[in-house]
């Protein structure tokens, strides 16, 4: 638990009265990043990220620098906000704030929506900021009516005397805001809360059933022009020639250019409508030049394995003795578990609106990362960070896609050179071959058998690329902003030597790996860097998309060898995690475990991610060399639950998009080119094919957990164990295919 | 020029047409409701109705449907009310990005006009060609029944559409 005195002196908060007679606090949140900082700690400098602001009028409005992707982050933060403050969540009205040099203080940190952290970092600095106000409220009640602060209570926007008249906030605001932020505020405990754990109303749900919320997609600007581009099929190739002589002559083409921008060259094509802009793309004559590595998958895979053979990597975990458990066992089994490059296929492609005159340059972009895409537009441009405007919008699907600036530097960099508002969209084929994967990886799994038979070795090396690599060049420069341009490659050469100290560790390929909670005496894993040049990104659960199922299944094979019940072989040595065993249980219990559905088999698999435990246990049926999966259940430990309905709606979203890779995902490779193109060969789950879903939340006082990547990492493992014991074929690559 | 009706209003426009209409709705007639997620009619994200029925607009020329009726998710229900369907879907907390919840929502509506009372599977054939990459289908196929019962207990405003059969 953070210590409520020192944050707030440390100046969190800062209040100021408005013009308009209003209260406005402005609250400095925590910045969002599934990395953790393991270097000296730069601090403190003062951030505001969100906003309180309460009118004359009653309104409350609270503006976040935070972005709504369906997670359900816009719920949650305001359910914090209206427990402390006392008043209904649904009358809140929420703005999306920019990034622009308002905010330009020295940061160290990114603002980002990412790592399923939303919810945990801000939780107390959030419902710290309500309170505050609600002090501020009560102490100006006080001094009006001249009874003491301690008979005075708030409920629903109103301050309530012990006799007499509820006073509404508004108005109370003008004193308020004379008043100073006190420094010894007491929260709420939690059998006094009334919104937090309770409150199920998703807030965004209406502007979303009345197609009125506006995405990226439907920003429109006046004048505003349409911009397609035709990219190297490989990333890293060039344009060895084109002829653009008929796409010119095109209806309402305005501009066609070749153009660089985030490592990618293309062809770019403007027009007055977004049609004749397709329209003229076609007629492009490109001949491209082929990068030098430009890989095809069983090159990535053959590297991989090459690189596991010659190279030792980094040991991230060493318990025990496992050489030498190795070396004295006389069995030993071994395992090798290979997981495709994946997609996002975000439902809304990847857009970006940027206007660009002599004034400055504005971006309205569905962004997870609005300060990288403010140094994305200043690095593809001439205009400086200072000059930069990023609007956020409601986001179609982030899932890590969006953490990636691409498109923004794109649309900047026409916007730059045609200096007038232009419209940037990806067609469905650009958006599923022009994305930055979840990286393909290999893994080899050696357990050990004790003499007395029971398992005590457990080494797991695995071969994948650094995702940082891919992800820094505008993030080490956003943590620098304020540095001039010219510096920002020399940043980027600075994040990735300094990671570990300057930048924070990439985990990215190993987590979800090296925090094995089994008790076995030897563990031993090894990260081996392999880097095919293949795009990658961030991509939902990350690490633990394929280490919950590399470890999870290779946990199943293990119960099988010892003839143990796999769900018993991993309670037995889960004793030291009380947390993981419930969930366990949990799922058990909700599956009848050991009894499966008519004609089906069970698979159970268990993995933490993101601080929250998820067990689920899969009923599947291989009817005619078919796999089907007929219902999941999952059982959630997020610590303290801010929305029920949100927690069980990011799990059945996570085992949906979970059972999409378990099933049918793979992005596949030719000299560097993506091969799939669209959802008929990159299909999705549809609902037909979508089993019975249950989600049931452990009760729990801990702190609050993400819930938005949690889902995913068990669901493929689950599936596959489920699938060997309905037909005895160990499955051991994604996506799932019978023999 | 093609004349085009939409949620009752006439237009007549100056277009190439072989524009799909979901592009000329969204970007000359200025009704965004409707997405594009696909533009190959994969992912039901653009879906309106003609003459009542569902059909994907990405792949739909706007010269096709010249002189035809055709409604938008905003011509579902009046301003400031909600049709049965999105009350459901309301109820049942159903969007997460919302992205695609425009076209699940035209496909759930056309459903229930001729089917009030689906079944699982009819919902399964109804709704099979709408994608949700953010998983909301089994609040969907809820929604559906809720949005069945709601038309049978309350007062709802129904979308009425001009036939031509
Ligand atoms: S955008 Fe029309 S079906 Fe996908
Ligand atoms: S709610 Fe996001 S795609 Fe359906």
């Amino acid at each position: 638990m953070t210590d409520l005195t020192a944050l707030n002196r440390r100046g969190f908060l800062k209040s100021s009265a408005l013009a308009s007679g209003g209260l406005l606090l402005t609250i400095a949140l925590p910045a969002c990043s599934s990395m953790t900082h393991k270097g000296p700690v730069m601090d403190e400098q003062w951030q505001a990220s969100a906003w309180l602001r309460i009118d004359t009028d009653n309104r409350v409005t609270f503006v976040l620098d935070r972005v709504e992707m369906g997670q359900g982050t816009y719920t949650g933060l305001v359910t914090l906000l209206c427990e402390e403050l006392e008043t209904d969540p649904a009358n809140v009205q929420v703005e999306f704030a920019g990034v622009d040099s308002f905010y330009n203080n020295p940061l160290y940190k990114l603002q980002v929506t990412g790592g399923s952290t939303s919810v945990s970092t801000s939780f107390e600095r959030i419902r710290l900021a309500g309170a505050s106000a609600r002090e501020m409220l009560k102490a100006a009640a006080s001094q009006g009516l001249g009874v003491p602060v301690g008979q005075l209570r708030c409920d629903n926007g109103f301050v309530i005397p012990p006799s007499g008249q509820p006073i509404a906030y508004g108005q109370l605001v003008r004193v308020a805001a004379t008043h100073k932020i006190p420094s010894d505020i007491v929260l709420k405990k939690p059998e006094q809360f009334r919104y937090i754990g309770k409150f199920d109303r998703r807030l965004d749900a209406h502007v979303k059933v009345t197609g009125q919320a506006q995405y990226g997609i439907d920003v429109e600007l006046p004048g505003m022009l349409y911009a397609v581009i035709s990219r190297a099929p490989a990333y890293g190739g060039t344009i060895k020639s084109v002829n653009s002589a008929a796409a010119q002559q095109a209806p309402g083409v305005v501009d066609v250019f070749p153009m660089e921008a985030a490592g990618r060259h293309g062809v770019a094509v403007v027009a007055r409508s977004y049609w004749q802009a397709r329209k003229a793309q076609q007629l492009l004559v490109i001949e491209w030049a082929l990068p030098k590595s430009a890989p095809s998958d069983a090159d990535v895979m053959a590297a991989y394995a090459q690189d596991l053979a010659s190279k030792s990597g980094s040991r991230l975990r060493n318990d025990g003795h496992f050489s030498r458990a190795r070396r004295q066992s006389s069995t030993v089994l071994e395992a090798e578990y290979r997981l495709p490059y994946l997609a996002h296929a975000t439902l809304e492609p990847q857009v970006c609106v940027v206007n660009a005159n002599q004034h400055g340059m504005e971006v309205w972009a569905p962004t997870q990362a609005p300060s990288l895409a403010r140094i994305a537009a200043a690095k593809h441009s001439g205009y400086r960070v200072d000059d930069i405007i990023v609007h956020t919008t409601w986001i179609g699907g982030g899932f890590g896609r969006r953490l990636m600036q691409d498109f923004v530097a794109e649309c900047a960099f026409i916007a730059d050179r045609l200096q007038q508002p232009i419209k940037l969209i990806y067609s469905r084929e650009e958006d599923t071959r022009h994305d930055f994967y979840r990286p393909a990886s290999l893994h080899q799994l050696t357990a050990t058998v004790h003499d007395d038979g029971h398992i005590h070795g457990w080494q797991h090396r695995l071969a994948h690329p650094k995702v940082m690599h891919w992800f820094v060049p505008d993030a080490a420069a956003a943590q620098f902003s304020f540095m001039p341009k010219f510096l920002f490659p020399a940043l980027t050469a600075a994040g990735k030597l300094g990671e570990g100290i300057l930048a924070p560790n990439d985990s990215s390929g190993y987590e979800g790996a090296d925090d094995l909670p089994y008790a076995f005496e030897h563990i031993q894993v090894d990260f081996v860097h392999s880097e095919p040049g293949v795009p990658v990104g961030y991509w939902r659960a990350v690490g633990h998309s394929h280490n919950g199922f590399v470890t999870e299944s290779f946990m199943d094979e293990l119960a099988y060898q010892q003839q143990q019940d796999p769900l018993q072989f991993r309670r037995q040595l889960l004793q030291q995690h009380p947390r993981a065993l419930a969930v366990l249980n949990k799922a058990a219990e909700m599956a009848h475990w050991g009894t499966p559905l008519a004609g089906c088999a069970q698979g159970v698999a268990v993995h933490k991610s993101f601080g929250t435990w998820v067990a689920q246990i899969a009923d599947v049926s291989v009817d005619g060399g078919r796999i089907q999966v007929k219902r999941i259940v999952c059982a959630v430990d997020c610590g303290l639950v801010v929305n029920p309905d949100t927690v069980k709606a990011q799990m059945e979203g996570g085992m949906i998009f979970g059972l999409t890779a378990a099933l049918f995902g793979k992005i596949t490779l030719k000299n560097g080119a993506v091969e799939q193109s669209n959802f008929h060969d990159y299909p999705l789950l549809r609902l037909p094919e979508t089993p019975e879903l249950s989600v049931a939340i452990i009760a729990s006082a801990e702190a609050s957990s993400g819930v938005g990547e949690p889902g995913v990492p068990p669901v493929a493992a689950a599936v596959a164990n489920a699938v060997f014991a309905a037909s005895g074929q160990r499955l051991r690559e994604l996506p799932l295919q019978l023999v | 020029m093609i004349r085009l009706t939409v949620n009752g209003v006439e237009h007549t426009l100056d277009i190439e047409g072989d524009t799909p209409l979901l592009w000329v709705v969204r970007d000359v007639l200025g009704l965004k409701g409707s997405k594009f997620g696909c533009g190959a009619g994969l992912c039901g994200a653009c879906t309106m109705h003609l003459n009542g029925q569902p059909f994907r607009t990405c792949i739909t020329p706007v010269a096709a449907v010249a002189g035809q009726a055709i409604t938008t998710i905003e011509g579902i229900a009046p301003a400031n009310n909600l049709s049965a369907v999105q009350k459901a879907w309301l109820d049942l907390n159903v969007p997460q990005c919302g992205y695609c919840q425009s076209g699940q929502i035209m496909s759930a509506t056309a459903l229930l006009a001729t089917n009030p009372s689906p079944s699982n599977q009819d919902i399964d054939n109804a709704m099979s060609g709408n994608l949700c990459r953010c998983g909301t289908y089994p609040r969907i196929r809820s929604a559906i029944h809720r949005a069945a019962e709601l038309r049978r207990t309350a007062e709802f405003y129904e979308l009425t559409e001009v036939r031509h059969d």
